[in-house]
C-alpha cells in the first residue's frame, strides 16, 4: 500500500463515520446570519424591540415643531442634523422622530467567569436640547413626546419601574412590580408599558469555550413573561410565556435578552426569536396568537418596524441596488422595494427613515445616522461617524422617540 | 433574502449539508464542532448571494476550502486541533492492522496545518486533478504539487509507522516549487 492510498482510505473512513447534519441546520445558519448582519449579540436584541416600540407610528403627528429646535442646527424640511457630532451633543431629529437618548456599552467584570454588559445612557434634556449623561439607569425607554422616560435601576432584574421627568432629572413616581423586570417599552400612545420579566440578569456575560472575550450565554434565557402596566394608575397584570425549547426541542431558543414590545395598535405584544418563525405574538394573558395582518412581515432585527400609516414594514439588509441598502415591504403583500441605508432605525414619516449607513471608506461598522427616502437616491447625514470599536464610548446606540 | 430564496436555501441545506459536513470535518482535522462552524460560515456566505449563485454546491465547497486556507494565513491558532496523544507514542501496528494504520493516519492528518490538510483532502478525498485543486485554491499547479509533496513528507515525519508504506506518485517526482500556498482573495 502506498501512503496516498492510506490517506485516501483514512479520509473516506473518517467521512463515512460522520453522523448527518442536525435537522434545522438551515434555520440555524439563517438565524446566525441575521444576527451577524446586524452585528447584534444577545444583549442588543432588546434594544431592537425597544426602539420599535417607541418608533412605531401614530399617524397625523405634527412633525413641524419649530420651537424645539436649537439654532445652529442644519435644518431642512423638519430635519435637525449634526453631521459633525459623534456621539451627538445636541438634538438630532427628522420628521416625526428625534434621537431621544443614546447609550454605550461596557463590560463590567464581576468574577473570573462572570461579567455584565452595562449600558450608560445620555438622555435628551427637552429644555436645553442637549444630551446629558445619566448613569443611574441600566435600561431606559422614552415615551412619545419626549418628556418622560421609564427607567430601570442598576443590577437587573429590578422590582420597580421609575417614571423619570426628563427636564428635571427627577423620578416622579415608582411603579412596583411583583416579578422583577429587566426591559420596558411604551405603547405608541404612551399610556401603557410592557415590562419583560426575567429571573436572572439578561445582560450577563460568560466565558464560552474557544472565545477570548465575554459572550452572552448562548441559547439560554431566563425570561419568564411580561407585565402590562397602565401608566396612569400603575395597575398591572403579569403573563407567563414559556420559551418552548429545552433538551427535547433544542432548535427553539431565544437570546439571553429578548424583550417584549407592543404591536402598533397596542392590543398585543410580540417578541422576536433567532429561529423560525422569527416573531411571535401574544395577547395580554400570554396566549400565543396569529400575527396581525399588517405586522406579519415585521422583522425583530430591524428597529424601524411598521410605518406611521401601517402600510409599510422596514425590512432587512438588501445590498442589491446599492452596496448598502435595505428592503421596505408592503405590509399586506410583502412586496419588496429597495431603499438606501444599511440598517433602518426609525420612520421619519410615511416615506422616509432614519438609518445607519457607511461612508466612503466602506467599513461596514464605521457608520453614521442618515435620512433616506423611498424612491430617493440621496442620503442626508444626521450625525458624524461612530467608532467601529465595540464597548467604547465612541460606539453609541440610538434610542428614538416620537417628538 | 426573500421567502422563495429562503425556501430554496433550506432545501439545498437539507439535501446537501450532510455531504458538505463530511468535507468540512475532514478539513478541520476530524473536529466535528470546528467542521460545523466552517460549514456554517460558508453557508452564511452563500445565503448572502443566493440569487446570484448558479451552482450552490460548487460555490459552498470553494468557500470551505478557501476559508480553511485563509484561516491558516490568518494564523488562527485555536483552529488547529490539539490531539491529546501524539501519534509518535503509539505502538507500531501489526502489518495486517489496516484499521489501526488508518487511525494512525487520522491522528497524523489532524496534526497537519490547515493548508496541508486542505490540499490532501482535495487531492485524495475529492479526487481532483492538480489543475482543479489549483483553480479552487487560487494558486499555481506547481504550488499544489509542492504542497502535496510536503504534506505527505510531513505525515511520514509525524507517524514513523508509515515508513513501511511505498511512496505516493506525488513523492516520486521532483518538486521545484517550494513557495508557500498563496490564495487570491
Amino acid at each position: 500500500m502506498n501512503v496516498d492510498e492510506l490517506v485516501r482510505d483514512a479520509l473516506r473512513d473518517q467521512a463515512d463515520g460522520q453522523p448527518p447534519a442536525a435537522p434545522g441546520f438551515a434555520d440555524r445558519v439563517l438565524a446566525v446570519r441575521r444576527r451577524r448582519r446586524s452585528r447584534r449579540l444577545a444583549s442588543a436584541a432588546a434594544a431592537a424591540a425597544a426602539v420599535v416600540a417607541v418608533a412605531v407610528a401614530v399617524p397625523m403627528l405634527d412633525s413641524g415643531k419649530q420651537d424645539v429646535r436649537p439654532s445652529g442646527g442644519v435644518e431642512q424640511t423638519g430635519v435637525t442634523a449634526r453631521p459633525d457630532q459623534s456621539p451627538p451633543r445636541d438634538l438630532i431629529a427628522a420628521g416625526r422622530v428625534a434621537l431621544a437618548a443614546y447609550f454605550t456599552r461596557s463590560i463590567v467584570e464581576q468574577s473570573a467567569d462572570r461579567a455584565v454588559s452595562r449600558r450608560t445612557y445620555w438622555l435628551l434634556n427637552p429644555k436645553t436640547n442637549k444630551y446629558v449623561k445619566d448613569d443611574r439607569w441600566s435600561y431606559v425607554a422614552v415615551a412619545p413626546g419626549m418628556t418622560t422616560a421609564a427607567v430601570l435601576e442598576r443590577d437587573l432584574p429590578v422590582p420597580r419601574i421609575g417614571l423619570l421627568d426628563l427636564a428635571s432629572g427627577q423620578v416622579k413616581r415608582w411603579i412596583p412590580v411583583d416579578r422583577p423586570v429587566a426591559g420596558v417599552e411604551f405603547s405608541t400612545d404612551g399610556r401603557k408599558l410592557v415590562a419583560t420579566t426575567y429571573s436572572k440578569n439578561p445582560d450577563r456575560r460568560v466565558k464560552i469555550d474557544g472565545s477570548e472575550g465575554w459572550d452572552a450565554p448562548f441559547m439560554q434565557s431566563d425570561r419568564t413573561g411580561f407585565h402590562v402596566i397602565d401608566v396612569a394608575s400603575g395597575s398591572s397584570s403579569w403573563a407567563g410565556v414559556e420559551i418552548g425549547g429545552g433538551a427535547h426541542n433544542p432548535e427553539v431558543f431565544i437570546n439571553s435578552r429578548q424583550d417584549f414590545a407592543f404591536t402598533r395598535d397596542g392590543r398585543l405584544v410580540w417578541s422576536g426569536m433567532p429561529t423560525e418563525p422569527g416573531e411571535k405574538f401574544y395577547d395580554f394573558t400570554g396566549k400565543e396568537v396569529p400575527a396581525p395582518e399588517l405586522e406579519r412581515y415585521r422583522d425583530w432585527s430591524v428597529d424601524a418596524g411598521v410605518s406611521p400609516d401601517g402600510q409599510l414594514v422596514a425590512g432587512p439588509f438588501a445590498g442589491q441596488k446599492w452596496k448598502t441598502s435595505s428592503f421596505v415591504l408592503d405590509a399586506r403583500t410583502g412586496k419588496q422595494r429597495e431603499v438606501r441605508g444599511q440598517q433602518l432605525l426609525a420612520w421619519a414619516d410615511g416615506n422616509s427613515l432614519v438609518a445607519w449607513d457607511i461612508g466612503p471608506d466602506g467599513n461596514e461598522y464605521h457608520q453614521r445616522l442618515v435620512l433616506v427616502s423611498i424612491g430617493g437616491e440621496k442620503t442626508t447625514p444626521l450625525s458624524d461617524f461612530r467608532s467601529p470599536k465595540d464597548n467604547t464610548e465612541g460606539r453609541w446606540e440610538p434610542v428614538f422617540a416620537e417628538r | 433574502m426573500d421567502a422563495e430564496a429562503q425556501e430554496s436555501f433550506r432545501e439545498f441545506v437539507a439535501n446537501r449539508s450532510s455531504a458538505l459536513l463530511k468535507t468540512a470535518v475532514l478539513l478541520s482535522g476530524g473536529d466535528r464542532h470546528a467542521g460545523e462552524d466552517l460549514l456554517q460560515n460558508a453557508l452564511i456566505k452563500a445565503a448572502g448571494r443566493w440569487h446570484r449563485i448558479d451552482e450552490p454546491e460548487a460555490y459552498v465547497r470553494q468557500v470551505l476550502y478557501r476559508q480553511q486556507v485563509s484561516r491558516w494565513r490568518l494564523k488562527w491558532p485555536r483552529r488547529e486541533l490539539s490531539v491529546a496523544e501524539p501519534p509518535e507514542t503509539s505502538a507500531a501496528p501489526d502489518a495486517s492492522g489496516a484499521a489501526e494504520l488508518r487511525l494512525v493516519m487520522r491522528g497524523a492528518l489532524a496534526r497537519l496545518t490547515a493548508r496541508q490538510r486542505t490540499v490532501l483532502v482535495l487531492r485524495y478525498f475529492e479526487d481532483l486533478p492538480e489543475a482543479e485543486v489549483a483553480r479552487i485554491l487560487g494558486c499555481s499547479v506547481g504550488t499544489v504539487r509542492s504542497a502535496t509533496h510536503r504534506s505527505l513528507a510531513r505525515l511520514r515525519a509525524l507517524a514513523p509507522e508509515l515508513a513501511a508504506l511505498g511512496p505516493a506518485a506525488a513523492e516520486q517526482r521532483p518538486s521545484h516549487d517550494y513557495s508557500p500556498v498563496e490564495v487570491r482573495q
